[in-house]
């Protein structure tokens, strides 16, 4: 199953450059289902319908769902929430609170990807386009399976500190629940099983994450940071959409002279800053995209010349690795002899100079604050090393 | 000190406004700070200038500062953080596993969402106590972000009453038994307290200041399309949930005349229906802000959008004044009234839960501590009429 996620600072346009995606593979002949999990959910405003927490079909081969983290973390975690529920209850606190309190962190991070997980295991659609939350969340989305192992890694030892705390002599003072077997299990189940599938489903070949920008500055500026971000959890960014282009009559407008020439600008920026990822053109419309008609008209104008579920470019991958000796940046650079190279960083960015091209690349912050250590060419990637300042 | 908080649906031009607001004020001649609170800082793009993480003056009477939130968060956090790490590597060097994960494991442990943005507004304290400034504007991150920030300290308040006070007391009881037994280690220190209970008070004053009608406003910026007026008539009634008053909204890119014929006569017609929507279903002022024939990026075109929108008026005033939270009597019955314009009767639901009354408004949802006089009293009545929701309590 082909899988690919829009992402983009808030207000680009992600909601209806997903539904045109979708829309137009569907009118292709591709079973496709178009997913909502940002919180405040308006893809159901860019069809000009009512979605709901279960698949609504909109066309043949279309189908759409905003999903309610409330509904899914009922289904995924049903023992972890009843423990929480049930421990807070002991407190004095009423079920809705305890419950409200159980979805807080990454909730809907967590269930978007586990749903998405089991639309593919389903193998009802062949594309499942994901409209997520403003790149923020988005990243933690696809840092989560690490994350959560990671963290899971240390959840006996948890489980450990938080009986050490509250037990055996708090349990018989103060009568706290300690998690039974269940909420282990489930957790377990969690780490053996979705964990890994999610990580596996993030590094298929066939999944990739699309950027969606409009051309401001400031968005292309968080465009870039995204796209750094996505490399450091090794994600495939197959393309980057252009969004609200001015078309060429639009360019006709006496007022709106400048404002081309600044997006042609842009526009020639942001395929400098991105290549070899390919660059989509979205054009503004006439007028507002909104009802399945429009999106899909969108959706046809948008991939002209392109089907929208190819994997449009398969772009080598920056690394960031960090070992007992420090930080590493890797770069893949086929072909690069050191000679060639330039290495240097200037303000939080790792600038590499091959030839007459130039790369910058916005370094992580914990990365940007250590000291350059050394730069040399390792089987076709460029190594770079960072230690602590002395 | 004034508080401005401008927010709204990322990129309608939260940064620009509040800007142009603050260049407007400083021209009215009030001391002005800008704060950047948004992790994606834009303030120097906007100023077309670099920026430190240092406050600097870039215009008369203008201070900006784009806070670090990563110093931030290290300086109010990094006691506990390293507590749990040092507890996290003794556990993994105990069971084999890595043990350098424990910081990163231990930092992820202890990121609640909202937790960045809330930390990074304990700088409006810092502001209001150098006593330099008259008004402070805040670019706030998105509404999402705002919204689960103005959560936060209720969130808090919770674990601190009804777990965290508990439970140091508990572990006050625990220490000399965790010794004896080689588990001092699992025992946070008293530093580890005091980091916390530093953070509760913390959120706390600028809970104070965010809820204080008297001083702060919010100001939502929005754009003249329909995705972003329905949401931002949402957030409306969640900041009104929170307690946040609004008392202006600021409508950015709107089509001047000569820019509304040819391939845009569409969408200029849809402005008009969007700012004719607009007006009936915010009950605030509301400002224009027309798209300028390039980007306003610099102080003087910036002034230059403030004199055209503001004109006379003092972008610091209150545009309105309302208490979007009250208490009043009635034959015996209190009734406690939130406004929450544009919500439908199906949108909300009304929960007392001790001494808590638990507002939902779609996703949004509220813990509204009762004042002693109400607790425990049954809810009479709860109805939503004209915007506003009346819950009464029997005498």
């Amino acid at each position: 199953m082909r899988l690919v996620l829009y992402t983009g600072k808030g207000g680009v346009g992600k909601t209806t450059t997903a539904a045109a995606t979708a829309a137009c593979a569907a009118e292709r002949g591709v079973r496709t289902l178009v997913v909502s999990s940002d919180v405040a959910h308006s893809l159901g405003d860019v069809f000009d319908t009512e979605l709901s927490s279960v698949p609504v079909t909109l066309a043949p081969k279309l189908d759409a769902i905003e999903l309610d983290a409330r509904v899914e973390i009922n289904r995924h975690y049903g023992a972890i929430r009843e423990y929480l529920v049930e421990l807070f209850r002991y407190q004095g606190i009423d079920d809705v609170v305890a419950d409200e309190l159980a979805l807080l962190p990454g909730a809907e991070e967590v269930t978007a990807l586990l749903a998405v997980e089991e639309f593919a295991q389903s193998a009802a659609y062949d594309l499942v386009v994901v409209d997520c939350a403003p790149t923020g969340s988005t990243l933690r989305l696809v840092a989560l399976p690490e994350m959560l192992s990671g963290v899971l890694r240390f959840l006996p030892s948890l489980a450990r500190l938080a009986s050490a705390v509250v037990s055996p002599w708090a349990q018989a003072v103060f009568s706290v629940p300690l998690p039974k077997s269940p909420v282990f299990r489930d957790l377990q189940k969690l780490v053996d099983e979705r964990a890994v599938q999610l990580r596996r489903r993030l590094a298929a070949s066939d999944t990739t994450v699309r950027i969606v920008a409009t051309p401001e500055r400031m968005v292309i500026e968080e465009a870039r940071r995204a796209y750094m971000e996505l490399s450091l959890f090794e994600l495939r960014c197959d393309a980057v959409v252009m969004n609200r282009l001015l078309p060429a009559s639009a360019g006709e407008e006496e007022f709106f002279q400048d404002w081309c020439t600044l997006q042609a600008q842009r526009h020639r920026e942001l395929e400098e800053l991105f290549a070899p990822v390919w660059v989509v053109d979205a054009p503004l419309q006439r007028d507002e995209v909104v009802g399945l008609d429009a999106v899909s008209a969108h959706g046809r104008e948008i991939f002209a010349e392109v089907e929208p579920h190819a994997v449009l470019s398969e772009a080598p991958r920056l690394r960031f690795t960090k070992t007992k000796a420090g930080h590493r940046v890797h770069l893949p650079l086929p072909g690069a002899s050191p000679e060639d190279l330039e290495v240097t960083v200037v303000e939080g960015e790792l600038i590499v100079r091959a030839g007459s091209r130039r790369r910058s690349i916005r370094l992580p912050p914990r990365i940007a604050r250590l000291a350059l250590e050394f730069a040399r060419v390792d089987a076709g990637s460029l190594v770079v090393g960072f230690r602590e300042p002395a | 000190m004034r508080v401005l908080l401008h927010t709204g649906k990322g990129g309608v031009g939260k940064t620009t406004m509040a800007l142009t607001t603050a260049l407007g004020a400083a021209m009215h001649g009030h001391r002005t700070f800008v704060l950047s609170t948004d992790a994606a800082h834009s303030l120097g793009d906007a100023l077309g200038a670099s920026l430190g993480p240092e406050a600097c003056e870039v215009a008369p009477g203008v201070t900006v500062r784009e806070l670090s939130v990563l110093d931030e968060l290290d300086d109010a956090w990094s006691v506990v953080q390293e507590w749990l790490a040092v507890f996290l590597r003794g556990e993994a060097r105990h069971s084999g596993d890595a043990e350098e994960e424990a910081p990163m494991v231990a930092e992820e442990l202890l990121a609640f969402p909202g937790l960045e943005e809330l930390i990074a507004l304990r700088a409006i304290r810092q502001v209001e106590a150098s006593g330099a400034y008259d008004v402070c504007v805040v670019d706030c991150a998105p509404t999402g972000s705002t919204l689960r920030l103005l959560r936060f300290p209720d969130v808090l308040r919770f674990l601190m009453e009804n777990v965290f006070d508990w439970k140091r007391r508990s572990m006050r009881l625990v220490r000399p038994l965790a010794r004896r037994v080689r588990a001092d280690r699992f025992v946070p220190s008293e530093e580890v307290f005091a980091a916390v209970e530093r953070l509760y008070a913390d959120v706390t004053g600028v809970r104070q200041i965010l809820l204080d009608g008297d001083r702060t406003s919010a100001r939502l910026v929005v754009n003249p399309a329909r995705v972003v007026v329905d949401e931002t008539r949402r957030s409306f009634a969640y900041l009104s949930l929170y307690g946040v008053a609004t008392d202006a909204l600021l409508v950015n890119r709107v089509l001047p005349p000569d820019a509304r014929s040819g391939y845009f006569s569409r969408w200029a017609e849809r402005e008009r229906e969007e700012l004719h929507q607009i007006d009936r279903s915010f009950p605030v002022p509301r400002f224009e802000f027309p798209l300028q024939r390039t980007e306003p990026i610099g102080v003087e075109a910036l002034m230059g959008l403030a004199r055209a929108v503001f004109g006379d008026q003092d972008p610091a005033g209150f545009f309105s004044k309302s208490r979007p939270i009250r208490l009043r009597k009635e034959a015996g019955s209190t009734i406690l009234e939130i406004d929450l314009p544009n919500v439908s009767n199906e949108e909300v639901e009304v929960v007392a839960a001790g001494r808590d009354l638990v507002v939902r408004v779609r996703d949004a949802q509220r813990l509204i501590s009762l004042p002693d006089s109400v607790v425990g009293r049954p809810l009479e009545e709860v109805r939503l009429l004209d915007g506003v929701l009346a819950v009464s309590f029997a005498p």
